[in-house]
């Protein structure tokens, strides 16, 4: 009986819950800038400008004429570190499914990036970039701050430990293996 | 140390099994909307506070609170109507507030955990305020409420470490710190900032921490390493096989669409080192050598072997490239080393638990 109750009540909280999940965030451009890779025109357009580092936004690619039938890569390069670049497949944007995109995505420090695409369509094949996103500083507290606050909890654990310790140290007991 | 006799067998006895039960159940909760969360945010994307991954994340944690609290309330009304606390449910009873409150030990450091977890969930919320919705699990307030579970994860096993006379309290234990070692090799994602140039910062961490839950384990009850490794093989296997189905049900109740270019592989069970059962069993014969030495020695040997074989487990899943043995070296030499420090301070905790319940002849 219990446990059908529980059942229950998982299904329901299930079902109560997925439309809660429908509340979503439409995706809205406010800033946008033209790419051309080859045969195709880019428009990326940004959820929010300028691009602070380490804060999240949505970047939508939109290729003219539509994503269908098309494929490609982005490639993102820090210009100051261009080992530390990253590639990845143009997908949909889950909550703007005719463009390509990244949501809620950030890119983790300030600089200059490159954004680089490679296309393939019923046009052929297109290289173009966008060759300077300027990110700005992170806003809020030094992470050094955030670190040492989040590091609180580790912390009093060792604490604890390091109390334990001592008041165990004599009484300590083998165990049988 | 003095060396005691074995384990003596009781009569079976579940008094505080239930309140220990609802207090694990909670942080398995909590573990099953990690693993729920990390997988929609790889797989699905869309995000609001009020999501069912999140609903368990948070009354995981309420549950566990809730326990803890209960708990140190029983106890303190059972002192103050002058009744003997008995060390055994939860733990050696210890004051709070100048004796105000009578808390057992395991769920007081439980309590505290839980008090954290929802500090640091206000802490998240504010930051997602300022930073957005990007769903990266090594952001300072995501380690600092994983922090929080693990110490009420601790809580837990010294609640169960109380009981371990009884069946119930000895697979508590193992239970629990199988789901520490689950949480710990999250944890040890807060590395992944790391340049891995020469060292991956990440496998040394998780080595580190899944070695120090084992070893814990291995000196608190007989065979107690196998038995938390064999727990964070369940763990493993359950979670690889929900985490993906509830992902992809959940995703198909809200009408949103799965990601182009998804890998498929469940992403945190994939995180947990496949290899420690069997390095568990290897060094099972070491473990039985009674000499200073072999705490350390074990652990590194222990850690050595799981970060290095770390890289293989993920060529593995995630198809790419097994790097060279050159390539490893840097990473299971660090490993090695801070595996000694790992087996000498898990050896160690082992032997603390269980003096958890004081009121054992051999802890008198």
């Amino acid at each position: 009986m219990r446990v059908a109750a529980t059942l229950v009540t998982a299904a329901a909280l299930f079902v109560t819950a997925a439309p809660a999940a429908n509340a979503y965030q439409p995706v809205e451009v406010v800033h946008t800038e033209q790419v051309k890779a080859g045969p195709y025109s880019i428009v990326v357009g940004f959820s929010t400008w300028p691009v602070r580092a380490m804060q999240s936004l949505d970047f939508t690619f939109d290729p003219d004429g539509g994503v269908a039938g098309k494929s490609g890569t982005l490639v993102v390069t820090p210009l100051s570190q261009p080992d530390q670049a990253w590639d990845e497949p143009l997908a949909r944007h889950p909550r703007k499914r005719e463009v390509w995109g990244l949501d809620v995505r950030s890119l983790p420090d300030p600089g200059d990036y490159r954004l680089q695409f490679v296309v393939d369509g019923p046009q052929g094949h297109g290289d173009g970039e966008l060759p300077r996103l300027h990110v700005l500083d992170q806003p809020g507290p030094p992470m050094a701050l955030s670190w040492s606050i989040s590091a609180l909890p580790a912390l009093g654990l060792g604490a604890f430990l390091v109390v334990a310790w001592r008041r165990t140290r004599r009484r300590l007991v083998e165990v049988p293996a | 140390m003095t060396t005691a006799s074995a384990t003596t067998a009781t009569a079976p006895n579940t008094r505080g099994l239930t309140a220990a039960v609802v207090l694990l159940a909670g942080a398995l909760c909590t573990l099953v909307g990690l693993t729920w969360d990390v997988q929609w945010h790889s797989d699905v994307g869309p995000d609001t506070f009020f999501t069912l991954p999140h609903l368990f994340l948070y009354a995981g944690s309420a549950i566990s609170g809730f326990a803890s609290l209960a708990a140190v309330l029983v106890t303190t009304a059972a002192r103050r109507a002058g009744k003997e606390v008995d060390p055994t449910l939860g733990g050696v009873p210890v004051g709070v507030f100048g004796r105000v409150f009578t808390a057992p030990l395991g769920y007081l450091v439980a309590g505290c955990g839980a008090a954290s977890f929802l500090l640091y969930g206000l802490w998240d919320q504010w930051w997602h305020g300022l930073y957005g919705f990007d769903a990266v699990i090594d952001s300072p307030p995501h380690i600092g409420l994983l922090l929080s579970v693990a110490v009420t994860l601790v809580g837990t096993v010294i609640v169960f470490a109380a009981a371990r006379d009884q069946l119930w309290g000895r697979v508590g234990v193992f239970t629990s710190l199988a789901a520490l070692a689950a949480f710990t090799t999250v944890i040890a994602l807060a590395f992944a900032s790391v340049p891995a140039r020469t060292v991956i910062a990440v496998h040394v961490a998780m080595a580190f921490l899944v070695v120090l839950c084992a070893f814990t384990g291995a000196a608190a009850v007989r065979k107690g390493g196998i038995g938390v490794a064999l727990g964070l093989v369940v763990v493993q296997a359950l979670t690889w096989v929900f985490t993906p189905w509830a992902t992809r049900a959940y995703a198909n109740a809200a009408g949103l669409p799965i990601r182009d270019y998804i890998t498929g592989v469940p992403a945190m069970p994939a995180l947990l080192p496949m290899c420690l059962i069997l390095v568990t069993a290897l060094v099972y014969p070491l473990t039985t050598i009674r000499a200073k030495w072999m705490p350390p020695v074990a652990g590194a040997v222990s850690a050595a072997v799981v970060a290095g074989l770390q890289s293989v487990q993920n060529a593995i899943v995630y198809d790419v490239h097994v790097p060279t043995l050159g390539r490893l070296l840097p990473t299971v030499a660090v490993a090695a080393a801070v595996g000694l420090l790992a087996g000498h301070l898990g050896w160690r905790f082992g032997h603390m638990l269980r003096l958890s319940s004081t009121a054992r002849p051999e802890g008198a």
